[in-house]
């Protein structure tokens, strides 16, 4: 089997990685980096729980193949916030009980995160149409919009 | 919150941490990424498992070839029904099919005839998942396609194309006779009939089935799955010939179950894949896998016939039930008897006939799903309560009213109810809490509103003596474990006995480390499914914490010279109730019991109650501990034009008993809304003679953000709950009447009835067109 | 078996010397949202993944001398972030919006759209009302400067030949009086594939219609630009009995076909409906 070696700044480090062509990004990152975080729902885009955030962008990692991250930089869940320095986000996810099963909280928070970082302040209308991509099946969403614009109004000047 | 919610909040119970909308401790774990979910695990040479599944819906199966699949290189083990030393189980209930008792067949690989379309043929362990993969091409099955049966009525009728192996596909089927229906009808100035026809649901949760199994040191065969079900351990134990204790499961956290993984889903082929290679195996299902070969909520045809005199009184109600079971029995029994019991709704009616029957097919197999055969029957007596509401002149809410039942009023079982039942005051809470009706913004835009009334059992069956443990021990620095078998779907089932042991123990939450779902270590608490987990296992942590409570107080009591009743725990402390300024450290008391030898352990034995068999031939009996009341109302505006339906308002109303945490209990009420609003527009599993043709999430849709509204939660707390601290189950009522209620305000919107779900936009544009 | 190279060319002359050298079964690929699907299906079996990326000068959004160019790597993401697409090309911003969900629309491109021909793609109806070119290169020969309506053959065919890729789409910038409306009509709000989709553009001068183009989705094999209606609409006012008259040209045009979202009677009798609302609501000055 053909294989490249691929190296791709994961939360902030770089990694190698070696992969075939048809390898996708969640492959990679689930069973080569062990950032189990990045949950495989359905492999094919429907349902966002393979969420990570690619040059800045929310992507499905289900969707990317493993090489075309090569020399970029992906941040997932992890990278987000963690117990030493959990992010606003996060806090408000677990306060606002916004968290059953958990199975989408990594997808959800990714995009939480990318809607945040491009417009501080969204209404709630905003916040439904950034998780758009992103399937719940446990909380109906409420709870995960009152989170994220908990997060929107406490950064609020 | 709206002020009807706050006004329906918590009375005032001096409760430190239940009735606290905490954060649950599981939810840390889970926002960080640290959850190791049943994929998530990893171990050195572990293989990945596949399964081979079925072409056909029906078929004989002809020959199998696995040989060029066993000579493939990475390939460790092939197996199929040959090589399973006990392939078979049937478990037999009761003394005659024909009325309540069934032969349920578990088959765990195909053997000379298929039954459904993904039915297991072959099971196959390699190096990787490429190779697996590959390796089940290489398996030959030699089919012979057979004509197969796809409706539940055809399969009822003599001489219908044979599923199984007996001569009859109707595996069981139960009656309910209250009086002589047609008194009724005679007595009856109005008589509504009508068929309703709901589909097979899809779980859809996130997470597919998935697993990983090795066998440790001692020779035990370790299973770490995502199940709502670790006591299936003895099943397993018995395919493979094993003593039950040969056999370990340990639960995973959930990745949402709903039903879907309360059957053996992935463990009896881990199981055998890890004990023909030796090796640790992982399998997961793809979505697609997942959709096509676990059991799915259960198709049924509906024939109602309800008779009324002219000021509402229901006087009759004749119903016959057909459900569709698919290829294999499974819980297809007890989701019709479920149905049975429910088929009257939460009304008094005096003369009832119910016939019921569940009728083999060559479907994907139906089984449990939350509500386990209630939303199909509420869908039809909530919609014939609107018919007959539109016949009478009177208000959906009015018609209820005259034929709720009360605390004292029987159901058309004969069972009692013996605590308060909260109608109509859900209804009128509900429709109240809908507040001014919208307006329509164009000509081709019609609003309605609707309720529905939904009457859902909490805890199992009471003739199965349903039991659960726990086990609770105090620390000597005042920390405490909790271990119980208990399964964590992510509805808060483990975090709530943290709350329990944390609100009689008087220790903050983050000293609570709870233990749950291993055969081997941790007491067994039964199932996660029947909303019966807070109500059964958290009974039992309450009793085994209760009883450390009882020794720390005695010995307190001694050291301070009081009496034990005047005593209490809270926040690490022996507190003096009526001088909170006297205190103890808990250490100390700890200490001195240590130093006594009294145990400050406890595993409790919480028993619901064991009741005998009910009559199956007319019926008669009690078949549940209790039920949840509730009503949902909803506000959907309809586009005439196109037949699309957007929802304006969302109302759950229900007596959850006690909220042990109001934030998971909101999450119940919300997710079960948005779960049946699902089920109300667009969730369908079509299967075209047995072939799906929504193989995946782009065809089988389930509501995303921008197809829900925020749920109004009008949460009612009576205290008259046999759960813990008065509380009740809210997982599955959540998601009982909401369908009705969004049908009801359709056909409230224009005028005409449907009477089958999902509400398509084209289903609606024919309704429209046809009348 | 299932060997399968992969190259990122920088420029045009490594595409095409990729193509011409390895003689293999190609896979021209960018955002990826439609192939890896197919590939993990197994509907496609490629040996070689060009991947156009990283090309440069494919990713922009241009007006220049009264042409809106965009680059086939613009994604739809792209489109909805564009100054120059919210503003002269609204019915472009209206169906990018719509496309997918906002995961797939960061990774989806435009030219992808467009070479994956879905008879229910988003992006082409818009296109087609705006009447666009599709610009191509080849490595044998000269590029093509193909008319959208020309472009596809059938459901998922397109004339592209197996060495051609699209460089970038081209339309003229819409006069300012002109008016247009893009509607979707799908199963629920998000991540749905058109039941029915309408492209709307028309210039009125008073209350005459000066100029039509009626672009649907999802109701043919390929998306179609609809002419007898157009026709029937300029040069007169726009009444009942022109749209009356619109509906039953529409019935005759397309041919949906009953699948698990819709039956083709459904799918008839929803282009009329939406083909109404879009008249109206662009005569009401409404854009959505």
């Amino acid at each position: 089997m053909k294989t490249y070696l691929i190296e791709i700044k994961l939360n902030g480090e770089w990694q190698k990685a070696e992969i075939t062509a048809k390898e996708t990004l969640i492959e990679v990152l689930r069973n080569k980096l062990g950032a189990t975080e990045v949950k495989n729902g359905c492999g094919k885009g429907d349902c966002g729980s393979c969420a990570v955030i690619l040059d800045g962008k929310a992507v499905n990692s289900c969707l990317t193949l493993a090489f075309q991250a090569n020399g970029k930089e992906i941040t997932t869940l992890r990278g987000i916030g963690d117990e030493k320095k959990p992010h606003p986000i996060q806090k408000s996810f677990v306060q606002k009980g916004a968290i059953q099963c958990g199975f989408c909280t990594a997808g959800m928070v990714v995009s939480a995160k990318a809607l945040l970082d491009q417009n501080p302040n969204p209404g709630r209308q905003e916040i439904k149409e950034a998780i758009s991509g992103n399937l719940c099946r446990c909380t109906g969403y409420e709870k995960i919009i009152d989170a994220v614009q908990d997060v929107a109004l406490e950064s609020k000047p | 919150m709206s002020d009807a919610q706050k006004k329906e909040k918590s009375f005032q119970s001096g409760h430190k941490i239940i009735g606290k909308p905490l954060a649950r401790h599981d939810a840390w774990d889970k926002v960080f990424g640290k959850t190791v979910y049943a994929d998530d695990y990893f171990l050195p040479g572990m293989l990945y498992g596949k399964v081979l599944r079925s072409k056909y819906p029906a078929a004989n199966i002809l020959s199998i070839d696995t040989s060029k699949a066993e000579r493939l290189p990475g390939v460790k083990a092939v197996i199929t029904a040959k090589d399973v030393p006990n392939n078979e189980t049937v478990t037999r209930f009761g003394q005659t099919h024909s009325v309540g008792g069934f032969e349920g067949l578990y088959r765990v690989l195909a053997y000379k005839k298929v039954r459904f379309r993904g039915e297991a043929i072959a099971l196959v362990a390699a190096e990787t998942e490429v190779i697996a993969q590959k390796a089940l091409k290489l398996i030959k099955v030699d089919y012979k396609p057979l004509p197969g049966v796809f409706d539940p009525i055809e399969a009822k009728k003599p001489g219908a194309y044979k599923v199984g192996e007996s001569e009859s596909n109707i595996i069981c089927s139960y009656k309910v006779r209250k009086d002589d229906v047609e008194k009724g009808f005679a007595l009856s100035d109005v008589i509504v009939e009508n068929t309703y026809r709901v589909p097979a649901q899809d779980h859809a949760y996130i997470e597919p089935e998935s697993g990983v199994a090795w066998i440790d040191d001692d020779g035990v065969i370790t299973i770490r799955a995502s199940t709502q079900v670790i006591e299936h351990f003895r099943e397993v134990a018995e395919v493979l010939g094993l003593p039950h204790n040969k056999v370990r499961v340990i639960g995973t956290m959930i990745g949402g179950g709903f039903g879907g993984k309360e059957d053996i889903t992935v463990e009896t082929y881990l199981a055998l894949l890890t004990w023909k290679a030796k090796k640790p195996v992982k399998l997961t299902y793809t979505r697609e896998e997942s959709i096509l070969a676990h059991g799915k909520r259960h198709p049924y045809i509906m024939k109602y016939r309800t008779g009324a005199t002219n000021d509402g009184k229901l006087m009759a109600l004749e119903a016959e039930l057909i459900s569709d079971a698919g290829g294999y029995v499974y819980l297809s029994p007890w989701v019709l008897l479920y149905s049975t019991v429910g088929a009257t709704g939460p009304y008094d009616i005096p003369y009832v006939k119910v016939d019921s029957y569940t009728v083999l097919t060559n479907n994907t197999f139906s089984s449990a799903m939350r509500g386990f055969g209630v939303p199909q029957v509420c869908f039809a007596y909530e919609s014939q309560m609107d018919e007959l509401a539109l016949r009478l002149n009177l208000s959906p809410l009015e018609v209820r009213k005259k034929n709720y039942l009360r605390k004292g009023k029987a159901l058309a079982t004969g069972r009692v109810l013996d605590h308060y039942v909260a109608f109509p005051e859900t209804a009128e809470k509900a429709l109240a809490a809908l507040g001014e009706q919208s307006k329509p913004k164009s000509p081709a835009e019609k609003i309605g509103r609707g309720i529905a009334s939904g009457m859902t059992s909490y805890g199992r069956m009471v003739f199965l003596h349903d039991t659960s443990r726990s086990y609770v021990s105090l620390d000597m620095d005042g920390s405490v474990t909790v271990r119980c078998g208990v399964q964590d779907l992510g509805g808060g089932q483990s975090s709530s006995l943290a709350q329990i042991a944390a609100e009689v123990l008087g220790v903050p939450m983050k000293d609570i480390k709870v233990y749950i779902a291993d055969t081997a270590l941790t007491p067994l608490a039964g199932t996660t499914t029947a909303t019966r987990q807070l109500y059964m296992s958290g009974n039992a942590t309450l009793k085994a914490a209760k009883e450390i409570k009882k020794n720390l107080l005695n010995k307190a009591a001694d050291i301070l010279e009081v009496r034990p009743e005047s005593l209490d725990l809270q926040d690490k402390k022996v507190v003096v109730k009526e001088a909170l300024d006297q205190t103890i450290p808990l250490t100390d008391v700890i200490a001195a019991c240590a130093s006594d030898g009294i145990p400050l352990y406890n595993v409790a034995q919480f028993n619901a109650p064991f009741r005998e068999l009910i009559d199956f031939k007319t019926g008669q009996g009690q078949v549940f501990p209790d039920f949840t009341f509730g009503t949902h109302a909803a506000e959907i505006s309809v586009d005439v034009e196109t037949g699309k339906i957007k929802v304006l308002k969302l109302v759950a109303c229900l007596d959850v008993g006690k909220a042990i945490n109001p934030l998971s209990v909101e999450g119940q009420l919300e997710g079960g809304t948005i779960q049946g609003l699902g089920y109300a527009l667009m969730e369908d599993v079509v299967l075209k003679k047995g072939v799906t043709l929504t193989p995946s999430l782009s065809e089988y849709l389930i509501p995303t953000s921008l197809d829900v509204v925020d749920v109004d939660k009008v949460m009612l707390e009576s205290g008259d709950g046999l759960g813990p601290f008065g509380a009740k189950g809210v997982g599955e009522p959540s998601v009982v009447s909401i369908a009705p209620a969004v049908v009801n305000a359709v056909c409230d919107a224009l005028g005409i009835r449907i009477f089958d779900l999902p509400l398509t936009p084209e289903k609606i544009v024919k309704a429209l067109t046809k009348s | 078996m299932n060997e399968v190279d992969y190259i990122i060319p920088r420029n045009l002359e490594e595409v095409f010397r990729a193509v011409e050298k390895k003689k293999r079964k190609i896979k021209f690929i960018a955002g990826c949202t439609n192939v890896i699907p197919y590939m993990r299906e197994e509907a496609i079996s490629p040996e070689l993944l060009i991947d156009l990326s990283s090309l440069e000068n494919l990713d922009y959004i241009r007006e220049e001398n009264g042409i809106i160019a965009i680059g086939a790597l613009t994604t739809i993401s792209k489109l909805t972030a564009s100054e120059i697409i919210r503003n002269q090309s609204p019915i472009i911003f209206s169906a990018a919006s719509l496309l997918g969900n906002p995961l797939t629309r960061n990774r989806a491109t435009i030219g992808g759209n467009l070479a994956d021909a879905s008879p229910a793609a988003d992006m082409v109806p818009p296109l087609l009302a705006l009447e666009a070119f599709v610009h191509t290169k080849r490595s044998e020969g000269e590029g093509r400067e193909i008319f959208l309506d020309k472009f596809f053959l059938g459901p998922n065919k397109t004339v592209l030949a197996e060495d051609e890729i699209i460089t970038h789409i081209t339309f003229s910038k819409p006069k300012d009086s002109a008016r247009g409306i893009y509607i979707k009509l799908g199963l629920r709000n998000s991540m749905a594939i058109s039941v029915v989709s309408i492209a709307l553009m028309i210039e009125m001068e008073g209350k005459v219609c000066q100029k039509a183009r009626v672009a649907l989705g999802a109701v043919s094999p390929t998306p179609i630009r609809v002419y007898r209606l157009e026709k029937n609409l300029e040069g007169k006012e726009i009444d009942q009995k022109s749209i009356q008259e619109c509906s039953v040209i529409l019935k005759e045009e397309i041919s949906p076909i009953s699948d698990i979202r819709a039956s083709a009677e459904y799918r008839k009798l929803a282009t009329s409906v939406l083909f109404k609302r879009a008249i109206q609501k662009v005569l009401n000055g409404e854009k959505t």
